[in-house]
């Protein structure tokens, strides 16, 4: 059964559609066409609804998701990493948030 | 000959447009009238008195919008008639004048020369002869068609751009296809999906007036020089799991389908009853948002929630849409629609989306939503700056 799902082929976060434990290896789903994804080991808890990498994403490369920039890598982030405000950061409007 | 609409049983206004609910509205023109507005439906059985903190000292553009959404929300379809209490006369009986056009009944009442008590007592007597003579109003069998509706997401989370907007974004094709008007807004959450949304604008004009709007909005946010990343995403967005305003732009224009942009509409533009898919330009607070769709004539609003939002509107119907599987066993009394199976990719998304379109019928045929058996009548005027 598929745990994470990922809105574009060109994503690299997938979101988890249940809850998955660190160390879970957990099967991706794509949306378009409900085929089956990656399987890709969580390396941390990621909560229902939270991001999971589907790659190393370097620190200042976008962060991917329905095939769109959502923000950028604050670090490196991991392949199975949990990917949210503690290591990505808006593009919009991260530099605003540092005056 | 079957037609092509589904039919709904709802109620025809004096000039032709649809509701779905027979309210008497009680509306006060300003805060030092919501005293006399609530006396009045404490004394009348079957009134809804809408209270709001404004109306003294506004002036230009802010005046304007408060006449507007005031007015808007008595003519709203929704209303069978309606009583305006103000200070003053002049603002009462403008706010009225904006009601009367429709055709419907409205009375006004000023509160200086009588106090409140006289006041409650004038004001009751018409208030009653209204509640009963909207009792005796039936509903009639109507084709789903150049009626308006809006819709808006809130306390979003991933599940919402996931799955309940995407569901959502499949009725809204379905109403629009039938000629109806769907409202939309949100200005400043469209940030990093804004070209998506320009793009789907064919008109240049009303796509220039889209992006002036938009930018004019963003403009006035950066201008505080605040640190916006506080408050969006919001605490509960970021629990959901949104990480940023774009990534939760791109999860809110989900919901709007896959129509053409055919109607944009500034703070004081009416909207048409056969618009097509609307942007309206509102805050994207969810009770301001509602507010100014109802009184653009919005009689169904359609409110999709990750993290579980409550809002609800006096005289409009709110439908709570999640597919967040742990908000929906949480805060079970405040949805109304589940699609967490969307979510769970156990349904397709059609079947998600008609599950959604055949509540949205029962409840225009009469069934209360959540947010109107709880009492969720928030009412909440946009304000554009400072009073005199």
């Amino acid at each position: 059964m598929p745990r994470f799902a990922i809105h574009n082929r060109e994503d690299n976060v997938g979101v988890a559609i249940e809850d998955i434990k660190a160390g879970d290896e957990a099967q991706g789903v794509y949306i378009e066409d409900r085929s089956m994804g990656p399987v890709i080991k969580a390396l941390e808890d990621i909560p229902l609804g939270h991001k999971i990498a589907l790659r190393d994403i370097k620190a200042g490369e976008r962060v991917i998701k329905y095939g769109r920039p959502i923000g950028v890598a604050t670090r490196d982030i991991k392949v199975g990493e949990h990917v949210h405000v503690h290591n990505v950061k808006s593009i919009r409007w991260g530099n605003l948030a540092r005056r | 000959m079957t037609s092509k609409y589904p039919t709904i049983k709802a109620y025809i206004r004096p000039d032709g447009s649809i509701g779905v609910r027979n309210h008497v509205a009680i509306i006060p023109v300003d805060d030092l009238s919501n005293t006399a507005a609530l006396g009045v439906a404490k004394l009348i059985r079957g009134t809804i008195a809408i209270p709001h903190p404004y109306g003294r000292l506004q002036f230009g553009r802010d005046l304007d919008l408060l006449f507007h959404i005031l007015s808007g929300t008595g003519a709203n379809p929704n209303v069978y008639g309606a009583i305006v209490i103000g200070i003053e006369d002049n603002w009462a009986n403008k706010v009225a004048d904006g009601i009367a056009k429709t055709g419907k009944p409205v009375y006004a009442f000023g509160i200086e020369g009588n106090g409140d008590l006289r006041t409650i007592e004038m004001a009751s007597r018409k208030a009653k002869e209204l509640v009963q003579e909207a009792s005796e109003v039936q509903r009639t069998e109507v084709d789903l068609t150049g009626i308006q509706f809006s819709i808006k997401c809130g306390e979003s989370d991933t599940t919402s751009g996931l799955a309940s907007n995407p569901a959502l974004g499949y009725v809204v094709d379905k109403l629009v296809d039938l000629g109806n008007t769907v409202m939309f807004g949100e200005t400043s959450e469209l940030t990093g999906g804004e070209d998506i949304v320009a793009n789907r604008i064919s008109d240049p004009t009303l796509r220039s007036k889209f992006m002036k709007i938009y930018n004019e909005y963003v403009s006035v946010i950066e201008r505080e020089g605040v640190d916006l990343l506080g408050s969006q995403p919001t605490e509960g967005n970021i629990k959901g799991g949104l990480s940023t305003i774009e990534e939760k732009a791109l999860g809110n224009i989900q919901k709007l389908g896959t129509r053409p942009i055919t109607c944009v509409a500034d703070y004081l533009d009416p909207v048409p009853r056969n618009a097509g898919l609307c942007f309206v330009n509102t805050s994207s607070a969810a009770a301001e948002a509602i507010t100014l769709f109802a009184a653009k004539g919005s009689v169904l609003h359609f409110f999709t929630t990750g993290q579980g939002n409550l809002v609800g509107h006096p005289v409009i119907p709110v439908i709570k849409i999640s597919a967040n599987p742990k908000t929906i066993k949480a805060m079970s009394e405040h949805i109304d629609v589940d699609v967490s199976d969307l979510l769970e990719l156990k349904v397709s998304l059609t079947e998600a989306g008609e599950r959604i379109f055949n509540y949205a019928l029962r409840v225009m045929n009469g069934r209360l939503t959540a947010a109107e058996v709880l009492q969720h009548d928030e009412f909440s005027p946009i304000k554009l700056y400072i009073s005199a």
